[in-house]
């Protein structure tokens, strides 16, 4: 499934998944997947956004929706990093991010898929996408993001 | 009289806000991961305290073997 990822593209899937394992999802998803892109320093330049400030957001996020069921956040302290690596899989989102990336590495003829590729296949999610949310959330809006990202 | 209007706009705006299924299934998913958070936390703390594999999926209500092969080292 990641044959073809550039090393960088592989890191950034890798730190999506210890995204997922630190805020203790079941699954990896097109937001952990944005939460990875953004520890290489070129992502975060072209998405305007580093990786504790969107990590902050979701967890706002997070806080809202239980603040409107009456359930206030405990504060637990520092994340705990939860294992069990092998049993994280994919969402569907995530997986139909895949192909679209690979699509628009070729479409430059490029052999690999770069952060970039990914990058700008996560652009095209729609909300209630959580990568499409949380872009939302903070205020960052992909057409800007494509623009820079087609100038480099 | 205005406490009494103030009161039901409350009633209403929460109303509203939990009939956003954005908002409740974000919430659920929120539960869930708090529940992950705590576990972990917790089962570090037991093993710390000297429990035993067994005890903590006793006290989880799930087999030892899950426990371990989640937390184990």
């Amino acid at each position: 499934m990641f044959d073809r990822l550039t090393p960088a593209a592989r890191a950034a899937v890798a730190a999506g998944d210890d995204e997922a394992a630190l805020r203790g999802d079941r699954r990896v998803g097109t937001d952990h997947l944005l939460l990875g892109l953004l520890h290489d320093r070129e992502i975060a330049d072209l998405v305007g956004v580093d990786v504790e400030t969107a990590r902050s957001r979701l967890r706002a996020l997070d806080e809202t929706a239980l603040a409107a069921l009456g359930i206030t956040s405990p504060d637990l302290g520092g994340a705990v990093a939860i294992s069990r690596r092998s049993a994280r899989q994919p969402t569907s989102g995530f997986r139909a991010v895949l192909p679209l990336a690979y699509t628009l590495a070729a479409n430059e003829r490029a052999r690999r898929v770069t952060p970039r590729h990914l990058l700008l296949a996560l652009l095209t999610r729609d909300e209630p996408d959580p990568a499409a949310t949380l872009l939302a959330a903070l205020e960052v809006r992909p057409a800007d993001v494509r623009a820079r990202a087609a100038r480099t | 009289m205005s406490i009494q209007t103030d009161t039901m706009a409350d009633d209403l705006s929460a109303q509203l806000r939990t009939t956003d299924p954005a908002v409740g299934l974000r919430a659920v998913g929120a539960l869930r991961r708090l529940a992950e958070q705590v576990e972990a936390q917790q089962v570090a703390l037991a093993r710390e305290q000297g429990w035993s594999w067994e005890q903590i999926g006793d006290a989880l209500g799930v087999a030892r073997q899950s426990v371990h092969a989640k937390y184990g080292k």
